[in-house]
């Protein structure tokens, strides 16, 4: 390679445009003088953008990321609370509106993903909680004219004594004061809320039906609308027959709109039933003449071929596979899947006197703000933008383009609008987990060492499509056609320069090789990709982990030994593997059960998985799943452990279920006869154990979905002896 | 014009008999409580009780309920006055995104009342019809099975609507 090329190379790292994300980044940066999305507080305090204090004693947290089941609500009160001395249950949380002091730390935009909630605002929020603390102590000394340091604080209370002060009493006088700035954080010796359990601070909203959803949201005079879809992603309208649906009773309007036709009613049901009476008609595109064997054939080709961009070159591959004893070769296939979060997509808008007021739950506020305002042409600061609860996340809630519509329609009827899909058009109008596959060649010498790794996946990167996605909205005031290119430009680089990363991580990274290769082979068909939970490491861990046992049990020697044996440069994975194997031995499965192991470093996060399976005819039944998990300090272990149960049934319905077939360019399943999630009576019990650590807090929402299909696929080897290496598995007879 | 009583209230509505009841309860009655999932009996989301079963309301049109007793989310229990369902799902941190709860508790309210006492087994049984994608499944089971076991298990039968029942 030369300079000119590293040069190259550097600058679209560093301008973003390989990934896709950081590109995003450019707009929001520091603090921000725009005024605050909160309502006033006559009576009380707010020192920042995350508290209000009122004087009878009540607290109001700004949660600044979305919460889509993850606790990410009940981990930032945590933070906060702990700092303030505040019970994370005794605030009253809300959601932040869009403005810069929201941004995700890790992101410089409003974004919620990548398991970063926790680990980036792990230190912002405590010092906003600390710096408010003192700011209440400095007020509380001046009012009862006593030194700082003969006051505590403790539970939304200032200790004088034995008197007990609430905070509110001395909110005025705080509100007089200039603001502390770095005061010391405490120690984890100290921490009362940090690290112990608590339930969930939004339970008993979700547990009685009064946690509020987009698709909650009622506006009086509202009209409901459905839209109908090409079922070819990206085949625009053509034509269609009004009238029938408009001869539907409580149907006000059918319109086209920019992704297919929209039906608008009095009801849901209404416009529900009117829309199936539509008959429109699609333009022809070339993804019509692809069905899911077109792109395995594309796929298999593109194998065979030397167009890839390497993502990775350590040592000498070839040299490493000169010197080794025994080689394994394999291919392995994961396929297109869905988010299928349980409340599908929709959104609420009222557009009047040049302003906007959106509801929706999304990932990304500020992409929605955008979005709005470019559609309906106004300045994004004319947009409110009310985030709700999200039915389920998983990745699927940062692609808007349910905002979009909402938008259109209601611009063209000149009432709120309520947009709902349907499951089906969840399913066949979404974007989805792109299909990888992977060839992994590896080798072991004689003395056991693996020396050699050289992994190639082909299939289309997530970088480009996130761009097409999000950047409309991060970048309400460049063009389309601006945009367009870079997201053209940026498919272009990521299949003819630099692999995206998202493609290949975790394709190679775990494991001590002298050699290692990682190819990434670019086909891409059309099918719109996104970010689904645990992303790159969704397809790689099943290819990675499968091939660890496979090479060590062709070098004949233990999986689990094998594994610490190639971490030694890699202590908390190593560690965490150490404990799985501690409890492996421990475990005496009941007859016809049989144990597979798996382990993987996702989100700075460390995750070994132990499945216990049995194999009855062609059924595969994972009884049980034990757990290990090092992701630093856990800020309330009980969330950590629900993560990393849902991860689990998340990636078991991957590895048993999961699956969209392609037929003549459109998605063929439709709702969950034809696309199953898990249910209770296939759910393993799940034990989780939680390394102690005092390190800065890593990712949880995503790192236990990667283990568990190897750990499944490894388990069934040994039940059965057949190497299952295509995802969902399937036993032949 | 259709009759029937929603959470122990008399209502009535004019919205076609082939609505399904979950959009009657949600948009005309403005209940919100129970959930849109899949639009096909499929995931359990909308589960309310009809005279007393577990039905999934998002394929049952509102004319097949007149005259019955309908119970939603709202009705078994409120954030002061909890069913002791809730109050297990509230201590156990069972949901996460919350959204398919409503119509799980329902289910498993509707299968305390006619069996107090389910074992493992019938739990299962009783709520493979409910979807969580989030996979809160080791704990929905574990707070049937907890509230089942306990004192409250007579209680937890109660399927009358709350506030009749605090009354």
């Amino acid at each position: 390679m030369n300079a000119s090329n590293l040069s190259r190379r550097r600058f679209l790292r560093n301008s973003g445009i390989v990934g896709g994300g950081l590109v995003i980044g450019l707009n929001l940066t520091g603090c921000s003088r725009a005024p605050l999305p909160v309502p006033p507080l006559a009576d009380g305090l707010t020192p920042n953008a995350f508290l209000q204090i009122t004087a009878d004693n009540r607290f109001i947290f700004y949660c600044p990321r979305d919460e889509m089941g993850q606790g990410v609500t009940t981990g930032l009160a945590t933070l906060i609370g702990e700092e303030l001395d505040v019970h994370p249950a005794d605030f009253e949380v809300r959601f932040g509106g869009v403005h810069p002091d929201y941004a995700n730390p890790d992101f410089r935009m409003q974004m919620t993903g990548g398991s970063t909630s926790v680990k980036a605002h792990f230190l912002p929020l405590r010092q906003a909680g600390a710096d408010t603390r003192a700011l209440l102590l400095a007020a509380a000394a001046a009012d009862l004219g006593v030194p700082v340091a003969s006051l505590r604080t403790e539970a939304g209370h200032v200790l004088n004594g034995d008197d007990r002060h609430p905070y509110g009493r001395f909110v005025g006088t705080a509100a007089s004061l200039d603001m502390p700035a770095d005061t010391p954080l405490k120690s984890r010796d100290a921490f009362r809320y940090i690290g112990h359990n608590f339930p969930r601070v939004d339970g008993v909203l979700k547990a009685t039906g009064t946690a509020q959803f987009g698709i909650d949201v009622d506006l009086p005079d509202m009209l409901h609308a459905v839209v109908r879809r090409s079922p070819v992603p990206g085949a625009r309208l053509r034509s269609v027959d009004q009238a029938p649906a408009l001869a539907m009773p409580g149907v006000t309007h059918v319109l086209a709109i920019s992704t297919g036709v929209a039906v608008v009613a009095g009801s849901h049901w209404q416009a529900k039933q009117a829309a199936g009476k539509l008959a429109p008609v699609w333009e022809d595109v070339p993804l019509a003449g692809i069905d899911s064997a077109t792109i395995q054939e594309d796929y298999a080709r593109a194998m065979e071929g030397t167009d890839g961009v390497v993502a990775l070159d350590e040592g000498d591959v070839e040299l490493g596979f000169a010197a080794a004893d025994k080689v394994v070769d394999a291919r392995y296939w994961t396929p297109y899947l869905a988010h299928a979060p349980m409340e599908p997509m929709n959104a609420v808008i009222r557009i009047a006197d040049g302003r906007a007021e959106l509801w929706s739950g999304t990932q990304s506020v500020q992409a929605a703000q955008g979005l709005v305002a470019r559609t309906a042409d106004i300045d994004p600061a004319l947009v409110t933008v009310h985030n709700t609860y999200l039915g389920g996340g998983f990745g699927r809630r940062g692609t808007l383009s349910h905002v979009t519509e909402v938008t259109e329609i209601a611009l063209a009827v000149n009432k709120p609008v309520h947009l709902l899909w349907s499951r089906e058009d969840d399913l066949r109008n979404g974007v989805y987990r792109p299909a990888s596959l992977m060839h992994l060649r590896a080798g072991v010498d004689a003395g056991g060492n693996l020396v050699a790794w050289d992994a190639h996946r082909v299939g289309s990167n997530i970088g480009p499509d996130s761009l097409r996605a999000v950047a409309p909205g991060v970048l309400p005031g460049v063009g389309e056609r601006f945009i367009h290119g870079m997201a053209d430009l940026s498919d272009r680089i990521t299949s003819d320069w630099f692999a995206d990363p998202t493609s290949t991580e975790g394709l190679a990274d775990d494991y001590d090789a002298a050699h290692r290769r990682v190819t990434q082979t670019t086909v891409n068909h059309g099918i719109p990709v996104t970010f689904w939970r645990s992303v790159g490491h969704s397809h790689t861990a099943f290819a990675k982990e499968s091939m660890m046992d496979e090479l060590a049990l062709a070098a004949g020697q233990d999986p689990v030994a094998f594994r610490l044996k190639h971490t030694r440069t890699n202590k908390r994975l190593h560690n965490v593997i150490r404990i799985a194997s501690e409890k492996l031995r421990e475990m005496q499965p009941e007859s016809g059960r049989f144990l597979g192991f798996a382990a993987h470093h996702a989100f700075d996060t460390d995750v070994a998985e132990i499945a216990e399976v049995s194999v009855t005819g062609n059924r595969i039944r994972v009884h049980k799943v034990t757990c290990v998990v090092d992701c630093g300090l856990a800020i309330n272990p009980d969330v950590v452990r629900a993560q990393m149960e849902g991860g689990i049934v998340f990636g078991l319905t991957a590895a048993l279920h999961g699956n969209l077939e392609i037929e003549g360019g459109a998605i063929r399943e439709s709702n969950f006869h034809d696309y199953p999630l898990l249910r209770m009576d296939e759910a393993p019990d799940i034990e989780v154990i939680i390394v102690d650590s005092g390190e800065a807090p890593t990712g949880v929402g995503e790192p236990g979905v990667p283990p568990i299909a190897p750990a499944v696929a490894n388990a069934v080897f040994r039940a059965t002896g057949q190497r299952l290496r295509s995802l969902p598995l399937r036993l032949s007879a | 014009m259709i009759e029937f009583t929603l959470n122990g209230k008399t209502v009535s509505t004019n919205d076609s008999p082939d609505t399904p009841l979950l959009w009657v309860v949600r948009d005309t009655f403005k209940l919100k409580g129970s959930k849109f999932g899949c639009g096909a009996g499929l995931c359990g989301a909308c589960t309310m009780h009809v005279d007393g079963a577990a039905t999934k309301t998002c394929v049952l049109p509102v004319g097949a309920v007149a005259g019955k007793a309908v119970l939603t989310i709202e009705g078994l229990g409120t954030p002061d006055n909890l069913h002791p369902l809730q109050a297990a799902w509230h201590e156990l941190s069972v949901p996460q995104c919350g959204y398919c709860q409503s119509g799980q508790i329902m289910a498993a309210a509707a299968l305390l009342a006619t069996n107090p006492h389910p074992d493992a087994q019938a739990v299962e049984a009783a709520m493979a019809g409910n979807i969580c994608r989030c996979g809160c499944y080791t704990r929905i089971k574990r707070a049937i099975l907890e509230v089942a076991g306990s004192n409250l298990a007579y209680d937890a039968t109660r399927t009358q609507p709350a506030t009749e029942a605090s009354a």
